[in-house]
Order: structure tokens, then sequence, then C-alpha cells
């Protein structure tokens, strides 16, 4: 094998790396490897004329392979594995040693800088001496979509790539399409109806013709890659069938069992055999297993005998469905943190002590009271309502740390409307400081205070009790200093935003990371806000982080425009460093096969096979291999070893 | 107590009747008292079969090597080969089906159980012989029966068994086709993982400073590599000097060999070589023991094994050995992993 011919670029990266890391000595100290044949630094290696230095310096000096010494791998390996491929050559002999994050940001001491980048650079520069010439694989796309969460921003994301031509799998685990915003009253600051605008959108999906609407469905396994990915999907049974369903509601009239309505958050009950709401899609009923007498005509069959269109049908089973998609949007939306969690506020146990969705539903049109606020324990009209922001946010002793950003808006809009429906009635707002940024949110909540009355506390309710018919509200106003103590009919929670259940279930199944609040990882803060770390799959919604509607929709359209740009490619490439098996070694244990996350791995007559195209390179499977009998390209044993010695030495 | 006729009787049934091609268990050694591996292939040889306290060896390692001369001799065996098991052997059996090295089929397991006692550690019976020559040692409840030239002595079973027996968890062979003794797996003659946690007590410079001090001592002869039925690799990863020459390796890399590890047996060489080796039985050493037994300069090695075992234990509530379908420890995670550090 003839000598490579390795080119050597280091960054100053203006004074980030070079004010910590003498880099020409860098570049010196490169030259004097065997393999180096070139070598530079440059103040900006990823600008324009830094990136054709390297292009000028590949084909005048006929290099082979190339080491950047720059920032991390993460932000600009691509650039300068594509300078590589412009030059002629695989972009794959191209590495980056990483002597800014891993160097120059972690020392002060320049001598200790500058030796550690030398290493950085020299373990880079014997890992590119082994590299081979890789070409990417081409990868057939599926040119399909699976949304899972029918809420605003699953719905959203659905028609974006629908209308783009894209054919949209909606999977919703309840029984209707919806999600939190149908069972929101107005929403905040134009105070227009969230059924108004939502059911349009419902109606438009159910409608779409590319658009395939799956609920009561849940996915259970996802395998593959981006591109080609394999949904396993469960359809719970509904056992009634929605083409005979008339929703004529006889059914619901006999069923004898009572349980709380999730719709209504309890606030009212519904039967066994029941539709969530009027709008609900698909419009048909649901039978709830686990609130039924038995599914069994001998222990009950009411509803059986009373369907005049025999749309009930027991035998209903589970069925699972196999679906091929290219890519993935995840909304799965939030849940209310726990009022049980909240000591200080009664553990969600005393009576008229609200959340903020069931306000909601107190003041929807279609709710229980049709409109009227009137408090559930007594159905009168409640005078004096406290709203208490943060329940639960910004609170890393006790409870969440985080800020559910939307509390602010959304219990200035309670208020409002409270004050709207009961004008001689007062409302007391208790908070740890507002927070409206948004267009026309300020003015909002100034109109709250100033056209509405409602009266504005700064500062933390410490206790409620019931106390005869009132709810007793000891707090603070820290703005006077006095203590408060109120004498309410009502109290309501601004409880915080949590990822749902179906969040965690839907990362555990992708395999998608989690930040340590439970929301869904994105793969970078800035520039990938709607990128899992997993290609192929993306992020809309509540799910990823506390968010309003505006905001929601806007993460659905953009999760909808990069999987458009994603599958509008006829082939995908995909990395060509991937596993590859040493089968004289190879005893067939299968403990690649379990590790591998990605199910690349099987066995073959004994022997472990690698799947190159669901291959991520991982190297999960190199690690786990007690015989070394699996290694990936480019990240060989060989090259490990070297690199080891280079910092070694 | 086990009778061993009943053990030669299954042999001498399982040969005559051609349901196995052969039976490895112990029969008496050329020393005297100790018992030594057979494999017998003759219904007539089934009474050279002995059952007692110094039936040490983990025969595993004899189907590791049976199934290494088949492979060598591109033979398939239409029979099954059968195999005495302790509770330890066993577990072991079952890793190596776990790692599909042979099929639960390619085996037939007489279990042994061994009860409340266990096998013997030679030092120990020869202090408390107080240098007396013994015949024979079996074990006998709470008691370790010896024959010597000048008669039977009676000692406490406890003061001679060995630290793994005493704190084994399972001295029941659970995976068996046919099993002799009781199972006593509650038994609880010395608290699991003892001789790690007096260990353990000592502060980290000492630990250190005693390691330096054993590793120092290693001679690298492989005995206990030898010995270790999960040690089956055609080459091992540490051997620098036969590692990777397959017929895919290129002439470059035959000419660049790795050396993770030096050939001198010098400090640093054994620490890798044994660390190494320790990370690779993590959750497929089921501690027979067998390392530390044969090692010639006295390595207390099953002390590594032991802490891997308890990390799996206490982290990821793995144990080793407990059934072939089951995932392997490094291979595998679950979402409700005990351990603390993973999210």
């Amino acid at each position: 094998m003839t000598k490579k011919r390795t080119g050597v670029f280091v960054c100053h990266c203006g004074n980030n790396i070079a004010a910590t890391v003498d880099v020409a000595r860098v570049a010196k100290e490169m030259s004097a490897e065997e393999t180096v044949v070139y070598s530079q630094d440059y103040v900006y290696m990823c600008s324009d004329p830094g990136q054709n230095a390297v292009i000028q310096a590949i084909k005048d000096n006929q290099l082979d392979s190339v080491v950047v010494s720059c920032c991390s791998p993460s932000l600009h390996e691509k650039t300068f594995r594509d300078n590589a491929t412009r030059a002629g050559i695989s972009g794959f002999t191209c590495e980056i040693a990483n002597i800014r994050e891993q160097c120059a940001w972690v020392h002060k001491d320049r001598d200790v800088g500058t030796e550690k980048a030398i290493k950085i650079s020299r373990s880079a520069v014997r890992r590119a001496g082994r590299n081979q010439s890789l070409e990417p694989i081409a990868v057939p796309v599926t040119r399909r979509v699976m949304v899972i969460g029918g809420g605003i921003a699953g719905i959203q994301a659905s028609l974006d790539m629908a209308n783009a031509g894209l054919e949209v799998l909606l999977v919703e685990k309840q029984a209707t399409l919806g999600g939190h915003m149908l069972q929101l009253s107005e929403t905040f600051p134009t105070l227009d109806c969230s059924q108004c605008i939502l059911s349009p959108k419902m109606v438009e999906v159910s409608r779409h013709p590319k658009i395939t609407v799956m609920t009561y469905c849940e996915v259970q396994e996802v395998s593959g890659s981006v591109g080609n990915f394999k949904a396993k999907i469960l359809k719970k049974p509904t056992f009634v069938d929605p083409e005979k369903c008339k929703i004529c509601d006889d059914c619901t009239q006999v069923c004898p069992v009572v349980v709380p309505n999730e719709y209504e958050l309890g606030l009212t009950a519904r039967r066994a055999i029941y539709i969530p709401y009027a709008q609900a899609i698909p419009a048909s009923y649901t039978l709830d297993e686990d609130a039924c007498l038995g599914l069994n005509p001998i222990r009950c069959g009411k509803c059986k005998d009373v369907c005049e269109a025999e749309a009930i049908n027991y035998d209903m089973r589970p069925e699972t469905v196999v679906e091929e998609v290219g890519a993935i949007v995840v909304a799965t939306g939030f849940d209310l943190y726990g009022q049980e969690n909240l000591g200080e506020y009664g553990y969600g146990k005393v009576e008229d002590v609200l959340d903020g969705l069931q306000f909601e539903r107190l003041c929807s049109a279609s709710g229980a009271t049709s409109g009227h606020v009137l408090r559930p324990s007594d159905h009168k009209v409640p005078k004096d309502v406290v709203f208490i922001q943060c329940a639960g946010s910004r609170d890393p002793a006790q409870h969440c740390a985080y800020c559910s950003k939307i509390c602010c808006m959304y219990t200035a809009k309670h208020a409002s409307l409270y004050k709207h429906h009961v004008p001689d009635g007062r409302a007391y707002v208790f908070y740890i400081d507002i927070r409206s940024g948004g267009k026309g949110y300020e003015e909002f909540v100034q109109r709250t205070m100033e056209e509405d009355g409602a009266i504005y506390l700064r500062g933390r309710v410490s206790k409620l009790y019931r106390h005869n018919d009132k709810i007793k509200v000891l707090g603070t106003d820290t703005l006077t200093g006095q203590n408060v103590e109120i004498d309410a009919d009502m109290v309501v929670l601004a409880l915080a935003m949590q990822p749902s259940k179906g969040t965690a279930d839907a990362a555990k199944v992708l395999k998608i990371g989690r930040d340590k609040d439970g929301f869904l990882a994105e793969a970078h803060p800035k520039l990938k806000p709607v990128e899992s770390v997993t290609a192929g799959i993306f992020l809309a919604g509540a799910a990823q982080g506390p968010k309003d509607i505006p905001e929601t929709v806007a993460q659905a359209g953009a999760a909808a425009a990069k999987v458009i740009a994603l599958l509008s490619q006829a082939t995908l490439s995909h990395a060509p460093t991937v596993a590859r098996v040493r089968r004289s070694h190879c005893t067939g244990c299968e403990m690649c096969v379990t590790a591998c996350p990605y199910h690349a791995i099987r066995l073959e007559n004994g022997k472990a096979v690698v799947n190159e195209v669901l291959c991520e390179g991982c190297g999960s499977c190199t690690a786990t291999c007690l015989r070394a009998a699996i290694e990936v390209k480019n990240a060989t044993q060989m090259q490990v070893f070297e690199m080891i010695e280079a910092c070694l030495a | 107590m086990i009778d061993v006729q009943s053990i030669r009787d299954a042999a001498r049934d399982l040969l005559a009747k051609g349901e196995v091609r052969a039976v490895i268990g112990y029969q008496r050694g050329s020393r005297g008292m100790l018992a030594e591996p057979v494999t017998i292939t003759d219904p007539e040889q089934a009474d050279e079969l002995v059952w007692d306290a110094t039936c040490f060896h983990n025969l595993a390692l004899y189907l590791v090597e049976d199934r290494k001369a088949l492979a060598h001799a591109q033979r398939t065996p239409n029979l099954p080969i059968a195999i005495v098991a302790k509770g330890c052997d066993a577990r072991a059996i079952v890793v190596l089906m776990q790692e599909h090295y042979f099929k639960r089929e390619d085996v037939y397991i007489i279990g042994v159980s061994c009860e409340g006692g266990g096998v013997l550690v030679e030092y120990k019976l020869a202090r408390l012989l107080n240098g007396a020559q013994a015949l024979s040692a079996v074990i006998d409840g709470a008691e370790l029966v010896v024959t010597t030239l000048a008669g039977e002595v009676r000692l406490p079973a406890s003061e001679v068994m060995a630290d793994r027996c005493l704190e084994c968890r399972e001295p029941f062979p659970k995976e068996h086709n046919v099993v002799f003794g009781e199972d006593q797996t509650s038994r609880q003659l010395v608290a699991p993982f003892t001789a790690l946690a007096r260990f353990e007590a000592l502060s980290e410079a000492d630990r250190w400073a005693y390691w330096c001090r054993q590793f120092e001592r290693c001679i690298r002869c492989f005995a206990c590599r030898s010995v270790c039925p999960m040690c089956y690799c055609d080459e091992c990863v540490v051997d620098s000097i036969t590692f990777p020459v397959a017929p895919e390796t290129t002439a470059e890399e035959k000419a660049n060999r790795i050396r993770w590890i030096e050939r001198s047996a010098v400090r640093s060489e054994n620490i890798t070589y044994h660390m190494t080796r320790a990370m690779h039985l993590a959750g497929r050493c089921i501690d027979c023991g067998e390392c530390e037994r044969v090692c010639p300069v006295n390595i207390p090695l099953r002390l590594l094994n032991n802490k891997m075992e308890r990390e799996a234990r206490e982290h990821f509530g793995y144990e080793p050995g407990a059934s072939i379908g089951g995932p392997s420890l490094v291979a595998s995670f679950r979402d409700d992993d005990p351990g603390q550090f993973i999210r």
C-alpha cells in the first residue's frame, strides 16, 4: 500500500482557538508526521477563502486525505467533507480534529492547550492515514409520512405535508382528533372561539384524499431509518363500526355505566359507550372496554340490542398493522402537571379548586354549564375567584424548574372571560411576574387589568383550604409587603405543562432523546429546533417544550417543511461508515444483534450480517463484541489503536 | 446426601440406551483424594464416576473443548453429550447456550445439587488436618467427612468449603434433563459477596497497592483463561501475536498487528490483561471460581469477577446464567434498569 498523502488545516477560529492554542505550532508539528505532506493554519478555515485553500491544496499537492483541526464535527464536518468531494477525493477521507470545544474552550493555559491540540490533531492524522475512500450508499425513499398525535400540531403538520403531495398517516391515541385545543373555550389574545378555528381544520384533515386518519391507535414499534421506517401500529377496538353508526345516541341512553368524562376533565360524566363531543372525527361512538360491563350479551348487551343500525360488534379485536413511512413527525403534546403533586394547594382534593383546562370547559359554550361560569360544588355563580399562576412551574425545589410559558397569558384570558361572564365578580390573580412577550400579548394583559378590572397581586399563595362554603386563600402581596387573605368561591390553578405520557411512550418507541424535564430533545437548540436527534424524525408542538397555539402551528409547519424537503429527494444518501463483520471471528453469540439500536444486524448461518442501509455506524456492536469480530469502517480497531497511541506518545 | 450410585446408573442408562454419545463426569484422580474430569463412552465405565467435595472442576469447559474438537474435525454428531453439572456448571452451560455456542438439544444435563454443601479448598483442609493425608472427602450435611490413614475425621463443612460455595446463591442446577438432590436455593451459609465486601472495606490506596502487588506476581501463564468455559474464543483479543489474521485480513493489517497488550509479564500489561478479562466476563461469569483455584501464584481473581457480578446485579438486576432465552447484560438495556446513572 502506498503511503497516504495527508493535508492538515488548522483553524484559528478568530480568537476562539488561537487565544489558547498556538495554531502555527500545531501546523508545524503536524508537518513532521510521516503521512503529512502539507499543513497550514488560517484565521477562519470555514470561510470561503479558507475552504478554497483546502480545495486548492488538495489539488496542488495530490492529497488523498485531509485533517481539519477546528470546531466540533457536528458543525463543519459536512463543510469540509464536501470540500474534499469538490476537490475530487472521497469526503470520507476527511477527518475533523476538534481543538475548539474539546481543547481551546476548556483550557486557559496556552502551553497545555497547544500540547493537547497537537495530540488531538495527531490522532486525527493517524486515523485519516487508514481511512478508506468510501462512497455514500444510495437509499430509496418511501414518500409517506407518519404523524403521531392528532392535536393542533399534528393536524397542521399533516395538512401542510398532504397539500405538498405527500401521503400522510395521522395516528391518534384518543377516539377523536383535536387534542387539548378542542377543550379550550377562547384563545388569547383575540378571544376567538377555539373550536370554531380548529374544527374546519379537522374537517379538512378527515376529507383530505392524501391523509389517512387512524384514531384510537397506538404506535407500538418503529424500526428502520430515515427514508424507510416500518411502524407497527395497534388499532384498539372501538366495538362500533363507524360506517354503520348513525350517531343516533340511542346506545348512550340505555348504557347503565357512568364514568367521568375525560373530555370535560371529570366535570361531567359519560357512559361506557360514548362520543367524545359533537364534532368528533371520526363521527362515531366508542365503547370503552375498561368501563363496559363485559362486552357480553349475557352480562348487559343493552347498547347492541337498541342499535338499529347494527353498528355495534362485541367481537372486534385489537389489530396490528405495519405501515412503511419515510419520515415521522412526533406531535404528542402535553399534560397538565398533576394537582395531586401540589400539597400547598390541597393535593387536588379541595372542592372548587380547578385547573386551567377545567375552567376552559366551564367557560365554553359547549361545556357542561353551557358557558355559564358556575362552581362545580353547588352550581352557584362564584363571586370571588382566585387565579394562581406558576402552580408547579418555576419551582426547582419542589416541582418543575422551567417556566410553562403560556400560563401568564391564559390566566389573563381566564380573568378576562370570568369578568365578561360575571361582571360584578372579583378576579384575583397571584403572579410572580408577567411574561407577555408576543404580538398583542402585553396589550391583552393590560386590558385585563385596566378594562376588565382583574386584581393582580404580585406574590405567591402559601396555602389554601376549605372554610365553610368558601376557600380560604392565604398569600402575600410582595409589592405592599402585606399578607393577603381571600375568601374565594373558586380557585383556578395555572398548572405547569409537562410532556404527555404519550410523549414518553413515543420517545421510547422511536428511541429519540428527551431533555431533563422529559420534553423531546431537539437536535440543536438553535439551529435544528424541529429535528430530533434521529434523522427522519421531526418534532412539533408542546411535546418539544411548552408553547402556545401560534408557536405550535409555526413549528408544525416547520416540521412539515423539513419532511417535504427530505422526501422530495429521489434517493437519500446514507453514510458508508457502517459496520463490517469479520466472519472468521464471529461466533454468532448474537450480542451485537441485541445491542444494535437500529435492528441492522441479523444472524445468517450462525454469523452476523449487517444491513448497510439500516446501519448508522454508531459502534454499539463493536463495543459489545468480545471477539472484535465487528467494526465500523473508518473507525476500525487499528485506527482506534493508533489514535490512542498518538495521544499517549 | 447424594448417592453416587444414582449418578452412575443414570450415566450407564444413557450410554446403554444410546441416548448420548458420551458422559462428562468426575472420576477418582491419581492423587488419592482428588476427583478429576473424565469423559466416558462405555456403559461399563459408569462405575468409575465419583461425586464428592473435591469435584471442583467446572465441566462446562469440556463441552467447549468437545465443540471445538467437533468443529475442527468438521463433524456434526447426531447424539447429544451428557454432562454432570453442579449449580454453577449448569449456569455456565446456560450462558454458553445464551450465546448460541451450542444448542440446548446438543447437551443432556445430569444435574447434581450441592444441597447444603459445595466443594472444599485444599489448603483449608490441609491446615485443619495438621499434615494428615486425606484419602476421601465427602460432605454430609453441615460436616465434611474426611477419611485419613488414621481413621475418619469430621470437620465443620463451612471451615473447609470454598468461599464461592459459601456465598453461592444457587447450588441447585435449575437447567437440567435429570437432577439429583434437593433444591436448597434458599440456603444462606454466608451472605453473597462477603469476601468482596471485606476487601472493599480497605481504602482506595490500600486496594491499589494490593492489586499492584498481586499483578506484579502474575506470570501470564493464562491458566485462568484456559480453565474458563467463557473464554472460548478461538483467538483472544489480548493475544497481540495472533490477533486478527483472517481470510479478509489485509497484508498491511498483518504487518501492523494491534498490540493492545504487550507480551512481557510486567505489571502494566498484566493489569490490562486481567482488566480486559474481567470486562469480557461481566454478565457472563457465573462464579465457579476456577480461575482463582488454578492460579499458580494465588491471585484472588474471583474478587475481580465478583465485583463485576455485583455491579451488574445492583445496577441492572442482572443474574448471569439465569435463562437461555434471556438477554445478555452488555448487549441489552431496559427502561426500568435500576441504575441511577442511566436515563
